[in-house]
């Protein structure tokens, strides 16, 4: 019997261990739910490719708490019902330790409510609303954390910006109708209210237009001294054929996307005179940012834009505190991002205020003779 | 108010107009030799439109070489459709053909999902950026050109509707069908015909607007209704109607919009429909009433 | 025991059997397509109601699904009004626009119908999208609160799992209800040969106003419940996709056909999930099947089983065929 016995222990033990091996070997899973198709594609491949680089170079370093990473892409098309059915099948799956991004800023709302029924941590890179940040921390969701600024905080260092340069009269508005293009508006009218003024007009279209003509039109009837533009991914690519077959003339602003204006257009030096207000932009000379730009580069064989520095910071915060809870708990994860002080390779420190908002710098970039320059920094 | 304003509105105006007249007529056309309203017709703008795509970025063919040959595999297509397809719903029952046609559409714009997914594509040629200047007013040269298309299309289908004994054939059956039939009409080569130009001029706005357009799969589903629309507001099987209703509708949406807020701009078809099924339900101009 | 206690039998214990399920699994997915087949049930008997046994081909339905939606949305977020009135009189509001359609449309020619009813599903979507001020346009309205019904609060899957499938059998009940009984016989003698069924006194407007009412109270009010599932509403819920769903589901079942649907319901809700199909594929799968049925099988798998009883009902009367 003794010797039946010792083995059957020496087996069941073994188990144990590999059971126990396997449990400690097992991935830990972040759910992303990002727009992989439709009209804000490029943008959710530039996520994906951000934080699959900052996945990438964790799990060669070792990993997490001696586990590899892992994200999930789930599709949401820049739509806030696919996004609240996207996140809610990864919350039903249950092993998922963080919620990533949204991208969009209408989907990122929508998420919120979500992730605080399901008391998981979200993580917002590059939805900018400022909804976002008034409706987290103190007195909202403890559970949503936004690292990039809200345009409110960017909207107002550009209009300082333009006032130095005498130039924030006259303001027409254009952007998509969605809260991400209502935060712009909101934004722009609050910084310019600080200042006695109001926009000169305000229009909206719906995501996916296909003929801007007509709306351009009528803006330039009305002669504005700047257009402040609020257009991402393919609807930027389209305003921006048909702004130069309108003929221009009218200096943008705004977040205008300066690093996604066709070569053409950019060279003809047909946007000279823009100035735009952005997170980041892949110029910026800092060690850490040319050590990402690099390796960004080697990987995908393509420059990274502002969607991919954002999401590849992001993850490095998230990661950040995953090893600092020392748990995949996400209560205790979430405690964590509270307490974050992590080094942003543009040059200051992320830490979250009492919204779960991060202050990081801002950058007034501009198009002069036909190319981006970087015209100074913003605190936001 | 601005004269170059005015001038740029109603030049929109009328490429939109072109455009919507290029769809409604060949929907007109079909509806009014075969009693069928094809659901899929906007899936053949979208595949002519798709085709552009893949022959300009693909295989690099020149902008007039892609027109034609698009144009001829939509002609094509035309042909494939009605043999294979709308010529057994001969006869049955109207239901039935909005069925076909509506399962075809869901097949061809899903599959056109599935296959290419919903992510916009702009074509890029070496005319993208080049402009007309007409009147005060700027317009892209790929409009333009897109235009003339439209018009030439127009012209070409009135001369063969007019003064060809076949496009006098499908206006009868578009008028009285059993008449015609007692006149000695060959049902099944009208209908084929119809089809086949119906399909065809779908399958040229589609080529002729993609350039101008991001082309995606859901391209399609935009116009079709408002398609709809505009056959009931010209007169169910006027072809002529059609072509006036639609330019009408193509302007005003973009007069409108210059003023307007965008609801009004997009309900405007539909409104307009809806007036006219009330106030004058065969149509502006009728039932093949000649125009 | 007779065929119509033997169905009676088989129906209940199919109730308590799909009322049971939340109580011996956890698993989410298998509850989530609970609550799609339930509101599709909805839609497609609502469909059914106004197609099969009216002969009305109307594409309005998704229309009032969202307009129920989103009138329970509003009337819950701004007005803080408790769920079930929120619900009802979103499917009055609905009621409403079906009684408007149909009166002004039902005398158009058939073809002007389809278009008017599928010019109406597209309007509202448009007026969801534009009307930025009431309805927060394509920003949607997220986070929408958790219904309470009395004492229960209805929060986790399997309580919506319970309301949808609770609400789905109330309104297939009214529906087999009108249908079975002297109205629904007259709406299919309606349908049959309007000018014979007119001339035995049977008004065929009356009768067509009160199928298209009816299916347009049930569907509005199945969207009220089944948007609370969501937590949001947006313009989707306007989305065709609705409306080329329930079509096939009414066409493969047979119009006119109660349990056919049902069964095809639950048949095309089921399968393609079980085929990972991702919403693309389905969708080709349900045009190919559409465009088949409606050259071979026009009359769905409910009118091929009819055919097929009535060819042994001829063969007992007749003998074989020699």
């Amino acid at each position: 019997m003794k010797p039946l016995v010792r083995s059957v222990t020496g087996v069941l033990l073994t188990l144990a261990m590999l059971g126990a091996g396997a449990q400690t070997g097992a991935p830990i899973v972040i759910g992303a739910s990002i727009p992989l198709t439709g009209g804000v594609s490029t943008f959710g491949q530039h996520s994906r490719w951000g934080s699959e680089l900052a996945i990438a170079e964790a799990n060669a370093a070792g990993g997490v708490l001696g586990r590899k990473l892992e994200i999930d892409y789930q599709d949401n098309r820049c739509n806030p019902a696919e996004a609240v059915k996207s996140v809610t099948q990864m919350i039903a799956e249950k092993k998922y330790v963080a919620i990533f991004d949204g991208l969009c800023s209408s989907a990122a709302l929508a998420i919120m409510p979500l992730v605080e029924r399901a008391e998981i941590p979200f993580v917002v890179a590059n939805a900018s609303a400022t909804a976002i940040a008034e409706k987290s921390g103190v007195g909202g969701n403890k559970w949503t954390f936004k690292v990039n600024p809200t345009d409110a905080s960017m909207l107002d260092a550009l209009v300082a910006w333009l006032d130095k340069e005498g130039k924030a009269a006259n303001i027409a508005f254009l952007g998509e109708d969605t809260d991400f293009g209502r935060a712009g508006v909101a934004g722009l009218e609050a910084a310019l209210k600080k200042r006695n003024r109001a926009l000169a007009s305000v229009d909206f279209y719906q995501k996916g237009t296909a003929d801007f003509t007509t709306v351009f039109a009528k803006i330039k009837a009305k002669k504005p001294g700047l257009l402040a533009l609020y257009a991402i991914d393919a609807d930027f690519q389209n305003a921006m054929r048909q702004w130069y077959a309108a003929g221009g003339g009218i200096p943008l602003t705004g977040r205008v996307l300066v690093d996604q204006v066709p070569k053409a257009i950019m060279a003809s030096g047909f946007l000279d005179g823009t100035t735009s207000v952005q997170p980041y932009d892949p110029s910026i000379d800092t060690p850490g940012n040319k050590a990402f730009v690099e390796a960004f580069q080697k990987r995908f064989q393509t420059a990274p834009i502002l969607v991919s520095f954002e999401a590849y910071e992001t993850t490095r915060v998230l990661i950040d505190a995953i090893k600092r809870a020392g748990s995949t708990e996400p209560a205790a994860i979430r405690d964590a991002l509270t307490k974050t002080k992590y080094p942003s390779l543009l040059g200051n420190t992320i830490d979250f205020d009492d919204h779960n908002l991060a202050h990081n710098n801002a950058v007034i970039l501009g198009i002069r003779g036909g190319k981006v320059v970087v015209l100074g920094f913003s605190k936001t | 108010m601005d004269a170059a304003f005015f001038v740029q509105l109603l030049l929109n105006g009328l490429v939109l107009g072109v455009i919507y007249a290029l769809i409604a007529m060949g929907l007109s056309l079909i509806f009014g030799v075969l009693e069928i309203i094809n659901f899929a017709h906007g899936e053949f703008y979208m595949l002519g439109a798709m085709a552009a795509y893949f022959a300009v970025e693909r295989v690099h063919l020149g902008y007039w070489a892609t027109i034609v040959a698009v144009t001829i595999g939509a002609l094509c297509v035309g042909w494939v459709l009605y043999e294979a397809l709308l010529a057994r719903l001969a006869g049955s029952g109207f239901e039935r053909s909005i069925l076909v046609t509506l399962g075809l559409s869901m097949v061809l714009q899903n599959g056109a999902v599935f296959l290419f997914t919903t992510t916009p594509k702009m074509l890029q040629t070496a005319d993208t950026y080049s402009n007309v200047t007409i009147g005060g007013a700027r317009i892209a040269l790929l409009r333009v050109l897109a235009l003339g298309i439209g018009v030439v299309a127009y012209a070409g289908l009135h001369l063969m509707l007019h003064r060809t004994q076949v496009g006098r054939a499908m206006r009868g059956v578009a008028q009285n069908r059993d008449a015609a039939l007692m006149v000695g009409i060959d049902p099944r080569a009208v209908s084929r015909l119809a089809v086949v130009v119906g399909i065809g001029l779908s399958g040229l706005a589609g080529a002729a607007l993609a350039p101008v357009y991001a082309v995606h799969p859901l391209m399609g589903f935009a116009f079709v209704f408002k398609a709809f629309a505009i056959i009931i507001i010209g007169g169910l099987g006027n072809v002529s109607g059609a072509a006036v209703a639609a330019l009408a509708l193509g302007v005003l949406e973009s007069v409108m919009g210059g003023f307007l807020p965008q609801v009004v701009v997009d309900a405007l078809s539909f409104g307009a429909m809806i007036l006219v099924l009330l106030v004058r339900p065969q149509g502006l101009f009728g039932r093949g009433v000649r125009v | 025991m007779s065929r119509s206690t033997g169905l009676a039998t088989a129906s209940a214990l199919l109730l308590v059997a799909l009322f049971a399920v939340p109580l011996v699994t956890r698993n989410e997915y298998l509850l989530a397509l609970g609550v799609s087949f339930a509101t599709f049930a909805v839609l497609s008997s609502g469909l059914n109601l106004v197609y099969g046994y009216s002969g009305l081909l109307s594409f309005a339905q998704v229309g009032f699904f969202g307009l129920g939606a989103y009138t329970a949305a509003l009337l819950m977020t701004e007005l803080q009004w408790s769920a079930l009135p929120a619900v009802v009189a979103g499917g009055a509001l609905a009621a409403v626009a079906g009684l408007v359609i149909g009166y002004s449309s039902l005398r158009l020619s058939r073809h002007a119908f389809a278009i008017v009813t599928l010019s109406f599903a597209l309007l509202c979507g448009i007026v969801a999208r534009d009307w930025v001020s009431l309805t927060r346009g394509s920003m949607g309205i997220p986070g929408l609160p958790v219904p309470t019904v009395g004492a229960w609060r209805i929060a986790r899957p399997a309580d919506f799992y319970w309301l949808l499938l609770g609400y789905s059998v109330l309104a297939n009940t009214i529906i087999y209800a009108l249908v079975t009984s002297r109205i629904g016989r007259a709406m299919r003698a309606i349908k049959l040969n309007e000018a014979l069924a007119q001339s035995q006194g049977l008004d065929p407007l009356a009768h067509r106003l009160l199928a298209v009412t009816l299916s347009a109270s049930l569907t509005g009010m199945a969207g009220g419940w089944f948007v609370f599932y969501l937590t949001i509403v947006d313009p989707s819920v306007f989305d065709f996709y609705y409306t080329e769903t329930m079509l096939i589901m009414v066409i493969l079942g047979g119009p006119g056909h109660f349990w056919g649907v049902l069964v095809s319901c639950a048949v095309l809700t089921v399968v393609p999930d079980l085929l990972r199909f991702t919403t693309d594929l389905r969708m080709v799968l349900y045009g190919a099947v559409l465009i088949v049925a409606m050259l071979v099988l026009p009359g769905g798998i409910g009118g091929w089983l009819d055919r097929r009883r009535v060819e042994r009902w001829r063969r007992i009367a007749y003998g074989s065929p020699r």
